[in-house]
């Protein structure tokens, strides 16, 4: 599968909707770092949760990672390029475990970025601010490692969603709407359930003090296993559908 | 006189069954449909298809718009799943093969680009994902050297190499249909498919394919290119498979298609009355023109004027009356065949 890997980065490579992703997560990041560093109260900033806050705000970067997946995989089909991909890889759960490979090394990449950007430019503030950092080593640790394995997390579970739905308008738009609306309306009205959903496991796994219904490394798995099916079923679709 | 026997070779009364016995085997044949069939819902689009490709040969796949020619070629590389029936390229099913793409290169849409990569990144990611044909070196800079060279070599092959860098979106129709063509040839493959290759070609695009398609064959490798337009292939192809609304109406050598349809010969004798109780001795259908022309159907020239020979009547004109590839083209493809 190393061939198919290397042609789907390269595909990532050569286009500018990455780009593109990359500089709308980097401005969106920029903004809630600086509105949430400079708009409150010193005093407001000293507590733990609110420097959380401020500290994670690069974990916005899933939305964009799922869209990495998405657009990889639903791109082929809005342009036709899924029909030379498959007619040189017939084996179609190949092609689709190297977009899942290809995206989870891009989302990682992108997660990086953001959470380096967050704590990066948020510690500085707190620091221009003369605000002492409440946050323990072990919850800027599972900052740091857990929001790259998050949004590697989300571009794979992209994929998935792509090709189940495999239009490309309504897999973008079928992720915003849960990601930004369903999923936290089930969080702040059924909080018992919320906990569970992918974004509720994304929150554990990268500590959020306000969703600690999970732990963080259950979180981890149970956004694993939502990748996993989903993965499982577009895999499944793709391999049976017709390609006209 | 055993010509008495033999049935006239009627028009219309060929096809299927005579095909078949001069088809190759399975083994042999480049590609072979077997009674291949497909339904979309309540739509049969392909229905008990059977045909075969000789190697070295370049095959028209014709017939109107909506009989059911891109959907077969689909089923052949594996993106479409009969519904019935199965074909075989190179004595096996596509998805069987290894490193299918180094075998058969494919040209189905004249659009299947992301407007906003550069013709050179298309062609390589598919070198990518094709592979070497030979293992060792660097596991990353082999594969992507081994990449460079093929694309290289297959943009020289149509003409594209100062565009590779740009982006197909501003490429013309003409630059996108050779770029499809240069991802069709990375792989070196030995059977070339085109689906309706013309469509939107320049005359001079025309031409250079057809004088391409002429070479690849000369190599001895295989093409199966369709068309709705017969004249579009017509100087381009040895053999035609027509099929219409999904079934096969008749595979043929070009040079047949007119000859087995029409087989009227025009003759000009002086002993023209004696000619015609000759000819109609041997089943043939004839009419007497005016004085001493007549028009003979049923039989080729030479099995006419080997007739007269015979009975020592001398031929002043033989001429064979073929209708226009076209005209043969639409009255099969039209409704019930004459």
């Amino acid at each position: 599968m190393t061939d198919q890997l290397l042609a789907e980065l390269r595909k990532m490579r050569s286009t500018r909707t990455n780009l593109g992703l990359l500089a709308g997560m980097i401005a969106l990041i920029l903004l809630t770092v600086l509105l949430n560093g400079f708009v409150p109260e010193a005093a407001e900033l000293t507590t733990h949760d609110n420097q959380h806050a401020l500290l994670s705000a690069g974990t916005s970067a899933a939305l964009f990672a799922a869209l990495i997946g998405v657009m990889a995989i639903t791109s082929e089909f809005r342009h036709g390029t899924i029909r030379p991909t498959f007619v040189v890889t017939p084996q179609r759960t190949r092609v689709i475990g190297a977009k899942v490979i290809a995206s989870l090394v891009m989302g990682a990449l992108f997660g990086l970025v953001a959470i380096g950007l967050s704590l990066g430019v948020g510690y500085a503030i707190l620091a221009i601010r003369d605000i002492p950092l409440e946050l323990g080593t072990g919850h800027l640790l599972w900052l740091v490692l857990g929001t790259p394995a998050m949004t590697a997390a989300w571009a794979a579970l992209g994929v998935g969603l792509g090709a189940v739905v495999r239009n490309q308008v309504f897999a973008v738009i079928g992720l915003i709407v849960w990601a930004m609306v369903i999923d936290n309306l089930l969080r702040g009205l059924l909080p018992s359930i919320g906990g569970y959903t992918p974004v509720g496991a994304s929150a554990a796994l990268v500590a959020d003090p306000a969703d600690y219904v999970l732990a963080a490394g259950a979180g981890g798995l149970l956004l694993l296993g939502y990748v996993a099916a989903l993965v499982a079923a577009g895999a499944i679709l793709v391999g049976h559908r017709d390609v006209t | 006189m055993s010509a008495l026997t033999k049935p006239p070779n009627r028009p219309g009364h060929h096809s299927l069954v005579e095909s078949e016995q001069t088809l190759p085997d399975s083994q042999t044949a480049v590609v072979r449909a077997e009674h291949l069939s497909k339904r979309f819902g309540d739509l049969c689009a392909v229905d008990d298809l059977t045909f075969s490709l000789k190697p070295g040969t370049v095959t028209g796949f014709l017939g109107p718009n909506g009989a059911g020619k891109t959907t077969t070629l689909r089923m052949l590389l594996h993106l479409v799943e009969p519904s019935a029936g199965r074909v075989l390229v190179f004595g096996t099913r596509y998805q069987d093969l290894e490193r299918p793409a180094a075998q058969v290169g494919a040209v189905l849409e004249a659009a299947d680009f992301h407007p906003g990569r550069s013709g050179r990144d298309h062609l390589f990611s598919l070198a990518l994902a094709l592979g070497r044909d030979t293992q060792g070196g660097h596991w990353f800079r082999g594969r992507e050297r081994a990449a460079a060279d093929r694309v290289d070599s297959v943009l020289d092959l149509v003409e594209l190499r100062s565009a590779g860098r740009r982006r197909v979106g501003s490429y013309s129709l003409g630059m996108r249909q050779r770029l499809g063509l240069a991802a069709a040839l990375l792989g070196d493959p030995a059977l070339l498919i085109l689906d309706e290759p013309a469509n939107g070609l320049d005359p001079e695009g025309v031409r250079w394919l057809r004088d391409f398609l002429r070479g690849f064959a000369a190599d001895g490798k295989t093409v199966l290119v369709s068309s709705h337009v017969l004249a579009e292939v017509a100087q381009t192809v040895d053999d035609v498979i027509i099929i219409n609304k999904g079934r096969l109406v008749t595979i043929s050598p070009l040079a047949g298609l007119t000859a087995r349809r029409t087989g009227t010969v025009r003759v000009r004798a002086s002993g023209a009355h004696r000619l015609q109780a000759k000819l109609e001795t041997e089943g043939l259908l004839v009419t007497l023109l005016d004085g001493d022309e007549l028009l003979v159907e049923g039989a080729p020239s030479a099995r006419v004027g080997e007739i007269a020979y015979q009975a020592g009547i001398p031929l002043a004109e033989l001429v064979p009356e073929s209708s226009s590839l076209e005209d043969v083209f639409l009255e099969m493809t039209s409704g019930e065949p004459s």
